[in-house]
């Protein structure tokens, strides 16, 4: 088995013109999970650069799982859920909506760029806006470049 | 500052006379120059140790934090009716109240628990400022005399202003007199340069997201993970820290910049609305890592975003432990 170093990853992907970002996305089951479903049944076209992450709730997140997957070589992370006043566990949305917003400040503030940890909000019924959302993280993370901020090499 | 310590010693002398706490945490002279020791009186004579001056630099909520647990975790198997509280008087100037507010709101002792005895504050004396005012020759002697300071070196000796040596996060404190106290001592001491409290971080926040980058690896590549800035800070109270768990396990220990970087990342970040700005950290900092610009950015974004400060009133909970519905959203993604 021919096994490659992150290291040795991002220099192959800044040399490659077809380098494809690799996305992780916190899906939250109630709301998000099921848009991307109702997006898949509608058979809406969508990058397929995503890679979904199903959890419970939007607050179930813990920001050092946005941190890890940046450490891990994730291009980008995205983190959905559902509606304010609109979740499922009544509030868990309202708790996660305070953590992020002081994560993705202090994150732009120590140099990583502000487009990589994305956050939105989307409903069960809102497949399309799901495919939007995809389609918009995807461009600008591919406008990035692959990262090459806090990855762990060794 | 003579005229507060005469009067600490004697207020200490009382409440330990009185059996109304088993131990007061306070200051007592180092035995290096330009530092206090933290020391634990338990008998009325011991009150004579006490200082308060402008070498006292250690929080010393973290104390109070550590003896109480300590005296929980001996009483755990020990019948209910024999059990006995332990008191803890603690010497407090202005962020260690806010501290001990912090400790309270997360329900760390009860307030009977504590006595706390106020004393107002004019900063401390941070010994990487006065080492660069003396080119790095060893301090042998020094005192504060009104508004400047008098250094022995073994190069000669030397007065400084105070307002030079003093740590940066003293000379813009808001909160430098006591938020809650049984008893203080002395007069108010008189603000501090409040207007200046977030303009490097401003500043930094004009920089180019690169440059930003540039400093932030640059700063923690000086970073030798000795982890005493988790040692010194009273917010940082957990029994096991995130660094030494290894299901799941949050950071690596081996020499990539990206661990230490994820590392001080996550250690910040879990100041964020906890951290009193009290210097500690910087102070026991080896290597002179500037972390007070993050953890200022932290405290800032607590202000504006939250309308809050850490341990500034004891209604006022901690920011990431409550939420409103009108909090603001402009960092949502709306395609």
């Amino acid at each position: 088995m021919d096994f490659v170093s992150v290291g040795e990853y991002m220099a192959e992907s800044k040399s490659n013109e077809n380098w494809e970002p690799k996305i992780v996305a916190f899906c939250c089951n109630w709301c998000t999970y099921t848009g991307a479903d109702l997006a898949g049944i509608s058979r809406i076209q969508y990058p397929p650069n995503v890679r979904v992450i199903r959890v419970p709730c939007s607050g179930r997140v813990n920001p050092f799982y946005v941190v890890k997957a940046l450490q891990e070589g994730a291009d980008g992370v995205l983190v959905s859920g559902c509606h304010p006043g609109e979740c499922h566990y009544i509030t868990g949305n309202l708790s996660a909506r305070r953590k992020f917003a002081m994560l993705k400040n202090f994150l732009s503030y120590i140099g990583i760029d502000p487009e990589r940890t994305m956050f939105s909000w989307v409903s069960a019924s809102e497949g399309e806006k799901f495919a939007q959302v995809v389609t918009g993280v995807t461009e600008k993370i591919k406008a990035l470049g692959p990262a090459n901020k806090l990855v762990k090499s060794i | 500052m003579k005229n507060v310590e005469k009067q600490l010693r004697e207020e200490a002398k009382k409440l330990l006379a009185d059996k109304k706490v088993d131990v007061i945490v306070g200051y007592e002279a180092g035995t290096l120059p330009l530092q206090t020791s933290p020391c634990f009186i338990t008998t009325p004579d011991d009150a004579e140790k006490l200082v308060w001056n402008s070498f006292c630099s250690q929080n010393l909520a973290k104390y109070v934090h550590d003896i109480i647990h300590q005296h929980k975790e001996s009483q755990v198997r020990v019948k209910p009716e024999e059990k006995t509280k332990k008191i803890v008087g603690i010497v407090a100037r202005g962020c260690t109240t806010r501290s001990l507010v912090i400790h309270l709101q997360e329900r760390q002792y009860g307030r009977d628990e504590v006595v706390i005895i106020g004393v107002p504050c004019t900063g401390f004396v941070a010994k990487k400022k006065v080492s660069i005012l003396t080119d790095g020759k060893e301090v042998v002697e020094a005192s504060v005399n009104g508004d400047t300071m008098s250094v022995k070196t073994a190069g000669g000796d030397k007065e400084l202003p105070l307002k030079d040596v003093i740590a940066d996060n003293c000379l813009s404190c808001p909160f430098n007199n006591p938020i809650i106290s049984d008893m203080m001592i002395g007069s108010e001491a008189p603000p501090m340069d409040v207007d200046s409290e977030y303009h490097k971080v401003n500043e930094f926040e004009e920089l180019s997201i690169e440059e930003r980058w540039a400093y932030f690896t640059k700063e923690m590549e000086k970073c030798i993970r000795c982890y005493a800035c988790r040692n010194a800070c009273p917010s940082c109270y957990c029994k096991i820290c995130f660094v030494e768990q290894s299901q799941p396990r949050w950071v690596g220990a081996g020499d990539d910049p990206a661990d230490t970087q994820v590392f001080q990342i996550m250690r910040m970040f879990h100041m964020a609305g906890r951290c009193v700005d009290c210097g500690s950290c910087i102070e026991v900092c080896p290597m002179g890592v500037d972390l007070r610009n993050f953890l200022k950015k932290l405290d800032k974004d607590g202000v504006e975003l939250f309308a809050h400060r850490a341990g500034e009133s004891l209604d006022n909970p901690a920011p990431l432990s409550t939420f409103k519905m009108e909090d603001k959203e402009e960092f949502i993604y709306e395609p």
